[in-house]
């Protein structure tokens, strides 16, 4: 039993850590039809950004927005630079992200060296508490609650604001909204830097979260968040963060029982949603 | 006469290429340049899937990593005989093909992202298992097997892989000029229609993802005897890469372009492998092919053959009458696969 909560608690810390990296991805794809392959290096960088001002200026907050900085400007360069211009062009525009999740990793060691960078929680959240017989790890209460709050900030922003209200119609028809008047490049901007600054905040977030951070690992949870997207739906906000939980219980009950079939038992759940219904568990359309 | 000008350079060209073990005294370069012909042969295999089909796929290093796992541990249970490479070189097939068949039946049906991300996730998947099964594979160690006595000089390697290389060649070549590879492209140009058109636009694909898939193993395979050697970074993610790089800078679309991608690839691993020593930044030179790749890709769509080819086109057409140009080489990159030509529903 105590096994069993902590198990839980730690697939859903886990989860939520995913439902960062995967929103942005569901976002654009819904709304862009990209695969952006480079969201994973954004996630690299978050942690490294994101360790660094921690570790130097010594407030974990800072490190926090730190990664946020550094994802809204990665986002906007990538953006800018590599995906606008492959717009509609087919193949090029699912072969050019990768090129940068393969750049922007490899820049980070250039930058921060090649080694692992170990990292602790800050004071105040490492350590546990026990409730009635149960140990709760603070730091992974505190991810589920930032996790929680981004999902009902993002929900907010999309039902309750006239930016919400555009991007909405976007992933439904993105013709009719800009031949409403709309300027949908700026909106597509728009939902590409909120994605890749939410990818940097999970990458800052995890650093203490798993302890070590390294170039590659961005690469290894994009993965992951792939998983997410395919079985939450692309373009579904609900569905991301449902399947975020789901592929991250799912991980952490067969770490414990069986952990070679981990990834594969999560590879298979993905094919499983292929087959029987590939617009994802909660998406509207392919 | 232009024919049979072309025909003599081939012909020197490959003389040449079988008479160089006799002339050159440095094993290193026989190696290098078996290694180009083999990743020729892969990049190739990769080619009929992207530049022929318009297929993307990001875990084509699946495909080698199985064909070099099947030799390396047929080879090293069973006995090093040619028996047994060629019971290798058969299991190696089945597996692709099975595995191939598989993807692609599960997700050809549906948009090209898909299969790009269930490729990618896949590749990942296998190379954790490679790590993790370690009585089978040793794990990241790797090990080392002994190949048939006549395979062991560098110069019989060499010209087997020379000799592998000629015929995939010839194979592609005749599978892209056929009936079958003519639909190919026509999918690539446009699926929508060639689904309109009655053909079973998914068993066409489906059928180019296990050729490639097994051709793929096959090179794998070949490379694992080259080197005696097997371990999980035949499963990488830079095995991908280096598909997706010799293709597209050398020009996807042709078969002449994924081999000289692949020369020119393996060459700058080579060049910056030694330069790594000169200075810190030529370590990571992913950077480099990143940097190379990104501008090929929305610069050069064509790649080198491509973009020659149609220059040569250019100027042979000023000086002569008008003739249809041949739209379908190159073009993959370029125009295909919006998404909204083909619906899944």
């Amino acid at each position: 039993m105590d096994a069993f909560f902590h198990l839980t608690l730690n697939g859903l810390a886990t989860g939520m850590l995913l439902f960062l990296l995967a929103v942005g991805l569901t976002l654009i794809f819904g709304l862009m039809h990209i695969l952006n392959f480079s969201h994973g290096a954004l996630f690299s960088w978050g942690a490294y950004v994101g360790t660094w001002v921690y570790l130097t200026t010594g407030s974990f907050f800072l490190g926090l927005l730190g990664a946020l900085v550094a994802g809204v400007l990665l986002g906007w360069v990538v953006e800018r630079f590599v995906v606008r211009p492959v717009q509609g062009k087919g193949l090029a525009q699912i072969l050019i992200t990768l090129g940068a999740l393969l750049v922007l990793s490899e820049f980070i060691k250039v930058v921060w060296g090649p080694h692992q960078v170990s990292v602790q929680p800050p004071a105040y959240l490492s350590g546990s508490w026990e409730i009635g017989g149960v140990v709760v790890v603070k730091y992974r209460l505190f991810l589920i609650l930032v996790g929680l709050g981004v999902f009902f900030g993002l929900k907010a922003l999309l039902q309750r604001t006239r930016l919400g209200l555009v991007v909405r119609a976007g992933v439904q028809n993105r013709d009719m909204v800009q031949a409403l008047g709309v300027n949908i490049g700026r909106v597509f901007l728009f939902v590409f830097v909120l994605g890749s600054a939410l990818a940097a905040l999970g990458g800052a977030l995890f650093a203490p979260f798993s302890g070590v951070i390294y170039a590659e690992m961005g690469i290894e949870y994009a993965l992951y968040a792939f998983l997410v997207v395919v079985i939450g739906g692309m373009g579904s906000v609900t569905g991301s963060v449902l399947a975020a939980l789901l592929v991250g219980l799912v991980g952490a009950y067969m770490n414990y029982l069986v952990p070679e079939a981990a990834l594969a038992v999560n590879m298979l759940l993905m094919a499983v949603v292929l087959l029987f219904r590939p617009v994802g568990l909660f998406g509207a359309r392919g | 006469m232009r024919r049979s000008a072309r025909r003599a350079v081939w012909l020197a060209g490959g003389l040449l290429l079988l008479a160089l073990p006799l002339l050159v005294e440095s094993r290193s370069w026989l190696l290098l340049l078996t290694q180009i012909f083999l990743f020729a042969v892969y990049a190739m295999s990769y080619d009929l899937l992207l530049g022929y089909t318009g297929i993307v796929s990001f875990g084509h290093a699946l495909f080698f990593g199985l064909g070099a796992y099947a030799a390396g541990i047929v080879m090293q249970r069973i006995e090093a005989s040619l028996g047994a490479l060629l019971l290798a070189l058969v299991l190696s097939a089945v597996l692709c093909a099975a595995v191939s068949y598989a993807v692609g039946a599960l997700t050809l049906r549906l948009k090209s992202h898909f299969f790009a991300m269930f490729t990618l996730a896949l590749s990942g998947l296998f190379l954790v298992v490679a790590e993790k099964w370690r009585s089978l594979t040793m794990g990241n160690d790797g090990f080392a097997f002994s190949v048939p006595e006549w395979l062991r000089g560098r110069e019989a390697m060499y010209w087997l892989s020379l000799g592998f290389l000629a015929a995939m060649y010839a194979l592609l070549r005749r599978i892209v000029a056929s009936p079958f590879g003519t639909v190919l492209v026509a999918i690539r140009e446009n699926e929508a229609r060639a689904a309109a058109l009655g053909y079973q636009v998914h068993h066409y694909k489906v059928l180019s993802c296990v050729i490639a898939g097994v051709i793929a193993g096959w090179s794998g395979a070949f490379h694992a005897l080259a080197l005696r050697f097997v371990n999980t970074s035949v499963f990488s993610v830079d095995v991908t890469l280096d598909a997706l790089l010799m293709t597209i800078v050398g020009g996807a679309g042709t078969l002449i372009g994924p081999i000289l991608g692949a020369a020119l690839i393996e060459l700058a691993h080579h060049g910056l492998a030694d330069l790594a020593n000169t200075h810190w930044i030529f370590e990571r030179w992913i950077i480099f092919f990143g940097l190379v790749y990104i501008l090929a890709v929305r610069f050069f769509p064509q790649g080198i053959v491509g973009t020659v080819q149609r220059w040569g086109r250019a100027r042979s057409l000023r000086g002569m009458p008008p003739q249809p140009v041949s739209k379908g080489v190159g073009r993959a990159v370029e125009t295909v696969g919006d998404e909204r030509s083909v619906g899944n529903g």
